[in-house]
């Protein structure tokens, strides 16, 4: 996972519950609360996404919202190429996300590909 | 006058105070540029059935269940020029793709008869309107309207794709690679199977990575752990990525 990949590599702590779980203001990652909450929306709440979106400005501003909607954008397009295609993980790669699939839950996901 | 696929786009995003990344418009018209023209194995028509029916299923707000048929819901158009199990399986692809399973793949390819660079295809039209759709729908942007579809016939370029240990579908291995996929293969040791997975139809491919460049990070900075275009971090990215495709179960 890139998000573990990406603070490994600045000597971060970083809860990984912050991919599935409620969030607290983090040292790791700026304003996560405020993305979770722009993401969250939606998914599952589009009455709250103007909310959301504004509460995104502004704690950053417009740009950032923006890109942040693009990264939804983009993860709607990669969702559906991974489990449209049945792309898998080489086995190697699925040994050392074990420990992370365990502690998220994603074993649960109808989309587990071993 | 009929407006032109990208002048559509350029409406839509023109049409806010909101500052969009040049980059971003021009991604974005690229795809809806190609998403009614006749594609390598479908004509404009057909991709534009396709296009309506993710868009029914995008703003569906009580979505048909995965086990049931949404063409039988009267949800669909029921003049289309894709079969209703074709409409069925691009419906289940936008709203519930990861509950897809090797057996619904088999099953709907042997109830629709497409052929896996076709079923690659319709992912690639599926994925530009989500891109462009779900994009406008967070900006708090009017959503572009479709274009009108261009005559002719699709090219039917073939790629030497063989059989994937990582997907069900046929791949382009990287020692395989050809000049349509030489843009995008060119000096990668490597390529995650993600990526990988759209390479028996180049055009699908070029879709991949225009959006990829411009909606997360280009590809050939992707190695780079502390890239950011000056807005998010690369973890602030990642947080948003993650977090999304948690939402929608992708377990990839």
């Amino acid at each position: 996972m890139m998000l573990r990949a990406s603070s490994t590599a600045n000597d971060l702590e970083l809860d990984l519950d912050v991919v599935r779980g409620d969030l607290q203001e983090s040292g790791a990652i700026q304003h996560a609360p405020e993305l979770a909450a722009l993401v969250d929306a939606s998914v599952n709440d589009l009455a709250s996404l103007p909310s959301a979106r504004s509460a995104l400005v502004e704690a950053t501003d417009e740009a950032t919202m923006l890109d942040a909607a693009a990264v939804v954008a983009n993860f709607e397009m990669m969702t559906r190429i991974a489990d449209g295609t049945g792309t898998r993980h080489p086995a190697d790669r699925l040994e050392s996300m074990s420990e992370l699939s365990s502690s998220m839950g994603l074993g649960d996901f109808a989309s587990e590909r071993a | 006058m009929t407006k032109t696929p990208t002048s559509l786009i350029e409406s839509s995003h023109e049409a806010t105070d909101l500052h969009i990344r040049s980059d971003l418009t021009a991604a974005h018209a690229h795809v809806w540029e190609k998403l009614a023209a006749p594609g390598t194995w479908w004509n404009g028509s057909e991709r534009l059935a396709v296009a309506e029916v993710v868009r029914v299923a995008l703003g569906d707000f009580d979505p048909v269940p995965p086990w049931d048929s949404a063409s039988k819901s009267g949800r669909l158009p029921n003049d289309s020029v894709i079969s209703s199990e074709l409409q069925d399986a691009v419906y289940r692809l936008a709203v519930h793709a990861g509950t897809l399973t090797e057996g619904w793949y088999q099953k709907m390819r042997d109830a629709t008869g497409v052929t896996p660079q076709q079923w690659v295809e319709i992912i690639e039209v599926t994925i530009s309107v989500a891109s462009v759709l779900r994009f406008a729908q967070l900006a708090g942007i009017d959503s572009p309207d479709f274009p009108e579809p261009l005559q002719g016939h699709p090219t039917r370029q073939t790629q030497p794709s063989k059989p994937a240990k990582h997907h069900w579908v046929p791949v382009v291995h990287l020692e395989d690679s050809t000049p349509e996929l030489a843009p995008f293969y060119a000096g990668l040791p490597a390529l995650a199977p993600v990526i990988r997975a759209l390479s028996s139809v180049p055009a699908a491919m070029d879709t991949l990575f225009t959006l990829g460049d411009a909606q997360y990070i280009p590809m050939r900075e992707m190695v780079d752990l502390n890239w950011t275009r000056g807005t998010l971090s690369r973890r602030q990215i990642e947080l948003v990525a993650g977090r999304l495709s948690a939402h929608r179960e992708c377990f990839y």
